[in-house]
């Protein structure tokens, strides 16, 4: 599904951020992406979100070598990846209902084909009562359980999540967790970006580890 | 081949939901209309100040625009009324009964062929065009004033001038023909100084609000870029990202555009008025006349005020779609 040769990255002229990061990802995998703040970890998702260019090596996404897709080509591809922000990211003049909506909006699709699946997936994830509530007035847990939706809604192959509980209280934190195993359990791929080892050791997941910007990865 | 298909796919139909107030896109057919709540937020402090910098800046082309535009009329209308008549000069020394001498010579003109109407001027309207530089307290017919005929020619079938200067060189003592040709070359040339310093003016007003346009809307931009971020993020294509924010900047441009036109077409209109309150009264305002013409734009100005709502709204849009694409370069 992902396959990193080698892959470096810089920005700039400045020191190498990534180094001969190699790796792959398999359908239907749930991985953490760890690593100390400053690690490298969202640089290591926003190429494979394709918003960012290696400096060096190749990126295999959905066996497609993203150095040779033109933009409408990587646009197609980011269509079948789901990404959750550590800050959400979500449009305060859109209510909750919109903002998940947002992703099947963009595509062209009838509001009337996707409304019931929008208000279906926000009683999934406990914001049933929250459809119709701006960002602004969400609580952390609330923002990010919309994030997670809005994420999912297209029923992507991959799900990547930057630092998704790091704005929530523990007990949130593993609740959102439990919503990942179940997203997994349905068959989407997911790498979780996290430093906190305690939200780690909740579920035996192999873990790719970003030390000094080379990648190690571990069973557990 | 990939522009022409841009062209084609564009969502051509929703600019205009862009541009009509909700109430009025409501009514047009589905077609034209864009569903579910605006991508781009309809109001915004930065959208505010954007609004009252396009509608100034366009309240100023159109002025310059306006102007140029009305003093071009007046000049080409100087030039037509001066080329539609000749001037016949009786010199007064050595002449006996000048009163008998004119009327021969009217009688004269008056039979030529192109001739539409024949004005001897009398001794009174002569010392009235000459009252402006000698003043009212000079005693006029102590003076060896040349006395004038004022002869209006037909211009669909003028006639042959030359022909009539020899014809009354050889017939009448001490009587010219002036067809105002250096007076029109004259008129010409400050038209043209005219219209060119006018071009000027308008270049220059219009590269200050060409300027302006693109800072202020590359500034609401910039508060927009988490929305073109998310938009991205979430797989819009390029086009979707842009044409939101090209409805949302055109819309904008459009509204503030007709605010700005419409305050100078009503500066327009007030002209007249202004001159006699700010100039001093009724000789200034025949002087503004004289200048301006009637001092009210015709159809042909208040077109190019519209032209210049056009091209502002298209300024404000073209900007912003550059501004979308230079963001999601940034990402690729």
């Amino acid at each position: 599904m992902i396959r990193f040769d080698n892959v470096g990255l810089r920005y700039g002229s400045g020191p190498e951020i990534l180094r001969d990061v190699t790796f792959h990802v398999l359908p239907g995998s749930f991985h953490f992406l760890t690593g100390a703040s400053g690690a490298g970890k969202s640089s290591l998702l926003r190429l494979l979100f394709m918003s960012l260019r290696p400096s060096r090596g190749l990126i295999f996404v959905f066996g497609e070598n993203v150095a040779d897709l033109p933009p409408p080509g990587r646009t197609a591809l980011r269509r079948r990846i789901g990404i959750v922000f550590q800050d959400f990211r979500l449009l305060d003049h859109l209510t909750t209902w919109e903002n998940v909506a947002l992703p099947l909006r963009v595509m062209g699709k009838k509001e009337s084909d996707y409304a019931e699946d929008v208000t279906d997936l926000l009683r999934w994830v406990g914001l049933g009562e929250r459809i119709h509530a701006y960002p602004e007035i969400l609580s952390g847990g609330e923002k990010q359980r919309a994030a997670i939706a809005r994420a999912v809604i297209t029923r992507p192959e991959l799900l990547l999540a930057d630092e998704p509980t790091g704005n929530v209280d523990p007990a949130i934190g593993s609740r959102l967790l439990r919503l990942f195993v179940e997203l997994n359990r349905l068959g989407t791929s997911v790498i979780l970006a996290t430093h906190d080892y305690s939200l780690m050791e909740q579920l035996e997941a192999p873990r790719l580890m970003l030390d000094k910007g080379q990648l190690k990865v571990s069973a557990t | 081949m990939s522009l022409l298909s841009d062209i084609r796919d564009y969502p051509w139909t929703s600019l205009l939901a862009g541009i009509l107030p909700a109430r009025l896109t409501a009514l047009l057919p589905a077609h034209f209309q864009v569903t579910g709540a605006q991508i781009v937020p309809p109001t915004s402090i930065v959208g505010n100040a954007l609004t009252v910098v396009l509608a100034i800046m366009t309240f100023l082309a159109c002025l310059t625009a306006g102007g140029v535009y009305m003093v071009n009329q007046s000049a080409n209308a100087w030039v037509d009324d001066i080329a539609s008549e000749v001037t016949i000069e009786l010199d007064p020394v050595n002449t006996a009964d000048i009163e008998k001498k004119i009327t021969l010579v009217s009688l004269f003109i008056a039979k030529q062929r192109g001739i539409t109407r024949v004005k001897p001027l009398t001794a009174e309207d002569s010392a009235k065009l000459l009252e402006p530089w000698l003043g009212d307290t000079v005693s006029i017919s102590a003076l060896p004033i040349p006395r004038l005929i004022a002869v209006e020619i037909d211009r669909s079938n003028p006639p042959d001038i030359e022909r009539i200067k020899a014809a009354l060189t050889q017939n009448f003592d001490g009587v010219t023909l002036d067809d105002h040709r250096r007076w029109q070359a004259e008129i010409r040339t400050i038209t043209r100084s005219t219209a060119l310093g006018g071009i000027a003016v308008l270049g220059l007003v219009a590269a200050a609000t060409i300027a302006v346009i693109i800072f202020a809307t590359r500034s609401a931009m910039a508060s927009n870029r988490e929305i073109i971020e998310v938009l991205h993020f979430v797989g819009a294509k390029e086009r979707f990202i842009s044409s939101e924010f090209e409805r949302h900047f055109l819309g904008l441009g459009v509204r503030a555009g007709l605010m700005g036109a419409f305050a100078a077409a009503v500066a327009f209109q007030l002209l007249p008025l202004m001159m006699y309150l700010l100039g001093g009264g009724a000789v200034t305002a025949a002087e503004t006349r004289r200048l301006l013409g009637s001092g009210e734009l015709d159809i042909g100005g208040y077109l190019l005020c519209l032209l210049m709502v056009v091209v502002v709204a298209g300024l404000c849009m073209l900007t912003s779609r550059l501004g979308v694409f230079r963001v999601l370069k940034s990402y690729a």
